[in-house]
């Protein structure tokens, strides 16, 4: 219900074109067994319909291991979760998402991806399957491929080397690409937004109003995903913003407005977009939200200011915990900065904060994890120093996953062994009221096995769903057991996709997805991590050449600071 | 200025909780541009006040809240302006302005009616309200917080009726809300099967009514304002 994609394609297509559109979301558990054993089938929210009464089922891939959920959800539709068992009879099975840069760990259960900014190909693609309705699968398909940023997978072939590593991928018919490009939307200052979103009676996670202030970041971090995938970065104007700011709240009567991007303290017009709100919406109760920050004293200003209200916790992420590993992973922020940034929030009243780590990155050291125990010491000393109160420093440690795209896609992921042995390392050493807590290294790695994956994990994945994985995003529903006999019986070593270090010449089973930017980026981006040197912001010193600009004819759309 | 407004909240919107309601009107006042007085602190909030909770799982034909405003507003323009902007399941039924010293809806109701429709066929309604008003005490295990304990309902149950029609058959219980005996509607559900009423037989169970009792007499919170 929270995500904004699906807000944002469901107003364009309910909105902007003939199509219709309904929400569909898993079911918990315990509904689910009741819709079982009576017998309903998964139906939308709107009408009530089951989904093989539409033409088309699209799924968003946030998450790699929601594709458990989605073989679920298809079934208890009645949708056959092959795509080769599926028919004419049955709706088309798409997915979208940040997941789908790789689609091919899932390539056997879709009939298409699409592949980049939703709002930008979608309309087409209903357009075109309503024109071709008639014609057989087979020939619609396609014609779907052929637009730009559609992958048809069962249209391709796949081959493997002896050592399994992945060979090459050819279109089987001579209409279909060779490389899928991704779609970009070249200026999200006049793309379509909701100025109506649903608004459910019962709470939701992120209940307020929503404004996409930018899309993509050029940070680098080199262990990012979507900074790579969703690049350029493109902002929307402050007179748009304010526009699409008053659009919502009256149709919504929200009592808060979120300014969501993948960075938006770097938003060039944060400034002003944010007093210019708060002076408009302070006095009728109307706050407004930024859900990250950076590690920096500004950030923490411009928090105070719209965090006039409560000062909860305060959450940052240096990610990691020496300065020599934050310059390996591109992570631009210096121990000063983020002393001075928490010292900041202590003085101006905030009692708690959280700092964000991974474990698990290239070249790391017992060094960098004792490092990072040694900054929360020193937060925590800032704190009681500058605080009224005793302060709360919490840490949250995830597993570096390594993931297709980013310039880290070459290294090994540590073993949930090795991972399990430095949150030991971790614990023995860790110092009274600062609380350190960590993800579940199995997840971690499950997500890893996903992120690199290629077709022959869709057994797999099958045999995991058919022993009842589900919801494995969820701790209380993961089973590992049942993923590693899954794997087993379908003769998969998990740790080919993880626990492998890639050379430079090996062909990846994403690399013909087209996201713009150029392996040779991403390969130099990783020597110079190995060099431990950092690369700038494009944005502030000029194109560091990663090559999505001249590819796809598109430029950085910076509009906040006019 | 404030005003006390009486509104219906339909069956199709029986399932949420008194903190949506407090929401859906929070937000209903904002898209009717209502100007709202707001609780002075860190955290302000809409001064608005709702009268006893409304169970999860039922719905209500008069139910009441309070709201400070700050500045005087035509009170049909209040309710023309808010039954625009809600959603369709409900609608202010009527509105008064009422004086700063007006006790709040929380003091002041003490008893509540509930009505139960039942399927027609089933038992002989008028012996069994007959029955069931000369019984001396009327014992169920509590639900609410002191959950368990031996609780009589009998002192808090002050009227019955009951009505036939070809179609279904009606129970209005006018029963004790508040401090001295809370008569949960839950517990009234427990009462009726102890008392021969066929569980299956039951359609529909909302709250007809919220009342300011006193004596023998039923006041409406819109009647009795000081
Ligand atoms: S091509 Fe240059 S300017 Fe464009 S996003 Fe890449 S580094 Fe930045």
């Amino acid at each position: 219900m929270s995500h904004i994609g699906g807000k944002i394609l469901y107003g364009l297509v309910n909105e902007t074109s003939n199509h219709l559109i309904e929400r569909v979301f898993a079911p918990w558990p315990d509904m689910e067994d009741i819709m079982r054993k009576e017998r309903i089938p998964l139906f939308s929210l709107e009408s009530f319909r089951p989904l093989t009464d539409f033409d088309v089922v699209g799924f968003s891939l946030q998450y790699e291991l929601s594709i458990t959920n989605v073989l679920n959800m298809l079934d208890m539709a009645g949708i056959p979760v092959w795509s080769e068992d599926r028919d004419e009879k049955y709706p088309l099975v798409i997915a979208g998402g940040p997941v789908v840069f790789n689609p091919e760990p899932y390539a056997d259960f879709f009939d298409a991806f699409l592949i980049g900014d939703g709002e930008e190909v979608l309309l087409e693609f209903l357009d075109c399957y309503d024109q071709n309705q008639d014609i057989p699968r087979q020939d619609l398909l396609i014609k779907l491929a052929q637009i730009e940023g559609v992958y048809v997978p069962s249209l391709y072939t796949v081959e493997y080397n002896a050592d399994n590593t992945f060979r090459a991928i050819e279109p089987r018919y001579p209409e279909v690409p060779t490389r899928v490009k991704k779609r970009v939307i070249k200026s999200l200052d006049t793309a379509y937004y909701p100025d109506k979103p649903i608004l459910p009676y019962m709470e939701i996670i992120h209940d307020r109003a929503v404004l996409e202030v930018m899309r993509g970041c050029q940070r680098g971090c080199r262990f990012c995903h979507a900074g790579i995938v969703y690049r350029p970065v493109r902002e929307r104007s402050i007179d748009t913003l304010k526009r699409q700011a008053r659009a919502q709240l009256e149709n919504t009567g929200y009592e808060e407005i979120s300014l969501a991007s993948l960075s938006t303290l770097d938003y060039t017009g944060v400034n002003k977009l944010v007093k210019e709100l708060v002076e408009e919406y302070g006095d009728k109760g109307i706050g407004v939200s930024l859900p990250s920050l950076r590690v920096d004293a500004f950030s923490i200003d411009l928090a105070n200011e719209v965090q006039k209200v409560r000062k909860t916790t305060l959450t940052l992420a240096p990610e990691a915990g020496t300065q020599r590993l934050r310059d390996v992973i591109n992570k631009n922020v210096t121990d000063e900065q983020l002393f001075r940034a928490v010292e900041a929030a202590f003085k101006s009243g905030w009692l708690s904060v959280k700092l964000y780590f991974m474990i698990g990155l290239p070249s790391e050291t017992l060094e960098d994890l004792d490092g990072i125990l040694e900054l929360l010491q020193k937060v925590k000393a800032i704190g009681d120093n500058y605080a009224r109160k005793p302060v709360e420093v919490r840490a949250s440690l995830a597993s570096f996953v390594p993931k297709a795209h980013t310039p880290f896609q070459w290294y090994a992921q540590d073993s949930s062994a090795e991972v399990e042995e430095k949150q030991h390392h971790m614990m023995k050493s860790r110092k009274k009221r600062i609380k350190v807590s960590f993800h579940d290294s199995q997840t971690s790695y499950l997500e890893g096995v996903m992120a690199r994956g290629d077709r022959q994990l869709s057994k797999a994945i099958f045999r995991a769903w058919s022993k009842g994985c589900k919801f494995d995003g969820w701790s209380e529903y993961f089973r590992s057991d049942w993923w590693a006999e899954a794997m087993q019986e379908s003769g998969i070593d998990p740790d080919f996709y993880t626990h492998r270090s890639r050379s430079y010449d090996e062909v990846f089973p994403w690399d013909f997805i087209d996201i713009g930017v150029n392996k040779d980026f991403l390969q130099r981006e990783n020597e110079k991590a190995l060099q431990v040197t950092t690369s700038p912001d494009c944005r502030v010193e000029g194109c560091s050449g990663c090559g999505i600009c001249p590819n796809f004819e598109v430029d950085l759309d910076i509009r906040g600071a006019n | 200025m404030r005003l006390r407004a009486e509104y219906r909240i339909g069956p199709e919107l029986k399932f949420l909780a008194n903190l949506d309601m407090m929401n859906v009107i929070g937000r209903t006042l904002r898209r009717a541009a209502i100007p709202y007085a707001l609780s002075e602190g860190f955290n302000p909030h809409i001064k608005l006040s709702l009268g006893t909770v409304l169970p999860v799982g039922l719905w209500g034909e008069k139910e009441y809240f309070d709201l400070e405003l700050t500045m005087p507003v035509e009170t049909a323009s209040f309710i023309v302006a808010m039954n625009n902007a809600f959603p369709s399941a409900i609608t202010i039924k009527n509105c008064i302005p009422i004086d700063n010293r007006t006790p709040s809806l929380m003091k002041v109701i003490n008893s509540a009616s509930y009505t139960f429709k039942l399927c027609s066929g089933g038992i002989n309604l008028d012996s069994w309200r007959e029955e069931f008003l000369s019984r001396k005490s009327l014992v169920v295990k509590s639900r609410g917080k002191k959950k368990d304990l031996d609780k009589d309902l009998r002192p808090g149950i002050f009227r019955i009726d009951v009505n036939n029609s070809q179609d279904f058959d009606i129970i209005n219980m006018w029963v004790s809300s508040g401090e001295t005996i809370n008569v949960r509607y839950d517990e009234l559900n427990d009462i009726l099967m102890a008392t021969g009423i066929d569980k299956q037989n039951i359609q529909d169970v909302y709250r007809s009514g919220n009342y300011i009792k006193h004596g023998a007499e039923f006041f409406s919170p819109l009647e009795q304002v000081n």
